[in-house]
């Protein structure tokens, strides 16, 4: 018996070598937003170097979404534009192709930083990060009695050239810069 | 000559009983939503999806301080399970044994035997056991498969929250609520051992608060054949089904879930069929006070009705249990739960010959429990301890205390250590206390059994010690250790100087075992999720007896099980689940390793699938004298 605990420990150990991440429930959800929000925010033809042309979902950071990104993205277009994903390890690798970008880093300094690089240029920012909105973000997620809400600062889209639909406006807190987050 | 254990027509006597709401301990995150459904969602919708699926008490199932192990939608719509008890082989804590078309020997840390009695077992907060043989009668535990959200299962005594019985183990089968089962599902299969089944659900809304669903479910096996000849064993088994289930969201903090079943199940049995049939009908209302406190109030009715042939038993059983259960936190650290529950159950039998029944043939019993338990949590919930009691009165117990205390230690959220300490009981049953063989009086001279008038419960001990852990976020595993001392345990013997016998409590004993378990998902497309269980009892004669307690539980020491999901291109997937059981001591039955594979192709709404179930070898035998064939169907289901 000991053996056979032996043996699947080992088993469980090789497969682990070899493990890449699955996200949870949580971000399953929040993927489908993200693909969601494609359908309700309008970039400028400009985005787009031809109408063919993929929009670009970046994940700058920690991917906590695994799989169920390219799930939600997968054989989806808006507007001929086929959604895909990119994962960038630092600002410096986000591409000029860019449109929406879900921002996961730890420090709250350097999201500051990424905000301020992207100024005038038509990229969606998303993240999770409690004071997203006072520095500039566009959509917040947050958790309020176990499910997903969102935050939006539709000022914020509207200087970089996005429009946001009204109906999801409609179904997120608006905050504007000054006001504080709660 | 008088071990009741070993009698097996007695097994398939009737149905029926006890305990509580699904307390959910809380499993983990639902695995059950696909992309697709959600892309079809609003934004409305998603926003309303919780995150966990248990809101009332969020802890993450790497939390729980208990062997509780999941098994999901998914598991079981890809391991081509077509009853209840084919899936509940895909928890690695739980010893499953088919013993004919119909009937299965189910148990979690050993006792596996004809009677096994030592579980708990719920249907969406329905206590299903019978107070007739304290065991299920699993040939009418049937639910929509398609609709089960998830079934927990914890292996362990769980008496302080759950009540008597739950001395080895809990089974929680937990159905999706009516908004998440929206549309038309059809399916219909034929194979060599199912012969035909049809099942068809269709669910929808009135409005945003209040959805429905309704289904039916036929399905009809074959034949087993018998050892040593392989001659047919005219065990044939039909089971039709009919229920529904509406759920309500009165108001932002009131929910009310009403659900409906009738059922009949029919079995060839010499010299006539076996005919068992029941309706059930379930409300529960669910009422928060804030975030911090709720209450739920459960009533239910259920009636059963057995003509066993075998047995020489009919049986009648109405059961009527009402549970309120109240939970809230004060402050940041204590978090308290308490209920209380009342439980009658009306039985009525008859025998049908003269050499074996229940004397009295009547009984009414009524249980009243009460319960509470405190959660303490320090350092920011890195150190949790729970501490609680039961404190319950049955008809043939008397009065009880089942205490247990928990300790949980999660330095970080992959880690979690745990240990617990409890105390359960397994109550008496009628066949313990009511069965006589033969029905007339007889001189103590001439050996004959009256009844069990001086047995009392069953008791177990038990630790626990367990360590769950997530080292990457594709990967979990779960270990939990166990002793279990018993005492009190059943046995048959004369009284001195006189054939008389009677049922009586002169066997005690211990057990332990390791249960190993874990998911892995190394790609995308492939999960792979098992386990390995070792157990070991020890038990002895109480000083001056002599009963034999071998046909306590006939216990294989080592099962392995993996279960292998595998998403092919062009929407095929390809399904195997293998499993190893033991050889069991006494009476020796060989070991057997076989597996169930299942292909599939999915196009649009329609979804074709072959499954082979057994594939190993053309028969084995699981438990006792009748071969399990190989099991070969074909199924076409569509979900609109």
């Amino acid at each position: 018996m000991r053996l056979y605990l032996k043996i699947s420990l080992l088993i469980f150990g090789v497969l682990l070598l070899t493990a890449q991440t699955p996200g949870t429930r949580e971000y399953q959800l929040k993927a489908v937003f993200i693909f969601n929000f494609t359908q309700f925010v309008e970039w400028p033809s400009s985005s787009f170097s031809n109408p063919q042309s993929p929009l670009v979902i970046g994940i700058l950071g920690k991917d906590p979404f695994g799989n169920y990104l390219e799930d939600a993205l997968s054989n989806e277009k808006v507007n001929g534009h086929p959604l895909v994903a990119h994962r960038y390890n630092s600002i410096e690798e986000i591409e000029k192709d860019c449109n929406l970008l879900y921002i996961n880093l730890t420090e709250s300094a350097k999201t500051e930083k990424v905000i301020s690089s992207l100024k005038g240029v038509s990229v969606l920012t998303v993240s999770d990060d409690p004071n997203f909105l006072k520095q500039g973000g566009m959509i917040r997620f947050y958790t309020k009695e176990n499910k997903i809400q969102l935050q939006i600062n539709p000022e914020a889209a509207k200087s970089a050239n996005l429009s946001i639909s009204s109906k999801l406006l409609r179904l997120a807190e608006i905050v504007t810069p000054k006001t504080k987050s709660k | 000559m008088f071990g009741l254990y070993e009698f097996p027509p007695f097994v398939l006597l009737l149905f029926l009983s006890l305990f509580f709401i699904p307390l959910s301990t809380q499993a983990q995150e639902d695995t059950s939503y696909q992309a697709a459904d959600l892309k079809k969602m609003s934004l409305e919708e998603l926003m309303s999806i919780e995150v966990t699926s248990v809101s009332k008490k969020p802890e993450k199932l790497s939390e729980v301080a208990s062997a509780i192990q999941v098994i999901t939608q998914e598991d079981i719509r890809r391991s081509g399970a077509t009853c209840v008890p084919e899936a509940l082989r895909l928890a690695p804590n739980l010893q499953v044994a088919q013993l004919s078309a119909s009937a299965w020997i189910i148990s979690a840390r050993g006792f596996n035997a004809a009677f096994s009695n030592k579980l708990l077992v719920m249907i969406d907060g329905r206590t299903v056991y019978s107070p007739l043989f304290a065991g299920v009668f699993w040939d009418v535990q049937n639910v929509l498969l398609e609709d089960v959200e998830r079934i927990e299962v914890i292996s362990g005594p769980g008496g302080t929250l759950w009540g008597a019985n739950a001395v080895n183990g809990i089974i929680n089968i937990i159905t999706k609520s009516s908004k998440d089962t929206k549309g038309l599902y059809a399916s219909a299969a034929t194979g060599n051992f199912m012969k035909d089944f049809v099942s068809i659900r269709f669910g929808g809304k009135i409005d945003s608060t209040f959805s429905y669903r309704a289904f039916f479910q036929q399905q009809d096996y074959n034949n087993t054949t018998l050892v040593p000849n392989g001659n047919e064993n005219h065990d044939q088994w039909g089971f039709v089904q009919g229920g529904f289930r509406t759920d309500w969201q009165a108001s932002k903090s009131n929910a009310l879930m009403l659900q409906g079943n009738l059922y009949e199940s029919t079995q060839q049995t010499a010299p006539e069929k076996s005919i068992t049939n029941g309706q059930n009908a379930l409300a529960r209302w669910t009422h928060d006070f804030s975030e911090k406190s709720s209450l739920t109030l459960q009533g239910y009715f259920d009636r059963t009705w057995r003509r066993d042939v075998p047995s020489t038993i009919k049986d009648q059983l109405e059961t009527y249990d009402i549970d309120l259960q109240h939970r809230f936190a004060l402050g940041k650290h204590h978090r308290i739960i308490w209920g209380a529950g009342y439980r009658f159950m009306q039985d009525k039998t008859e025998n049908s010959t003269i050499y074996v029944g229940l004397i009295p043939a009547n009984r009414d019993m009524n249980l009243y429990s009460g319960f509470l338990q405190y959660e303490l949590s320090v350092f920011r919930n890195r150190i949790k301890f729970t501490i609680g009691g039961k404190v319950q009165d049955y008809t043939f117990s008397g009065s009880s205390f089942l205490p247990s205390a928990r300790l949980a230690w999660t330095p970080n959220e992959r880690h979690t250590l745990w240990t617990a300490c409890s105390y359960a009981i397994r109550a008496p049953s009628r066949i313990d206390v009511d069965y006589y063989l033969p029905t007339f009086p007889l001189p103590p001279t001439i050996p004959h059994v009256e009844g069990g008038p001086n047995f009392t419960s069953e008791k177990v001990t038990a630790c626990e010690i367990g360590y769950r852990v997530q080292p990457a976020t594709n990967l979990s595993l779960s270990l939990a250790m166990f002793y279990n001392k018993y005492d009190d345990l059943y046995s048959v013997e004369a009284l001195p100087g006189t054939q008389v016998y009677q049922i009586q409590n002169g066997t005690e004993g211990y057990s332990d075992g390791i249960e190993f378990s874990g998911r892995y998902q190394p790609f995308k497309r492939w999960k792979l999720r098992g386990g390995y269980t070792y157990f070991h009892k020890e038990l002895r004669n109480k000083p001056n007896r002599t009963y034999d307690y071998s046909a306590l539980g006939n216990d294989p020491q080592d099962q392995f099980l993996l279960q292998s999901i595998l998403d092919l291109p062009w929407h095929f997937q390809a399904d195997i689940t293998a499993r190893y059981a033991g050889s069991r001591p006494n009476p020796y039955i060989v070991d057997y390793f076989t597996f169930d594979a299942r292909l599939a192709w999915i196009f649009r709404q329609f979804e074709l699938s072959v499954v082979g179930q057994n594939l190993w070898q053309e028969k084995h035998t699981e438990y006792s004298t009748t071969y399990i064939p190989q099991k070969f169907y074909a199924k076409l289901t569509c979900r609109f």
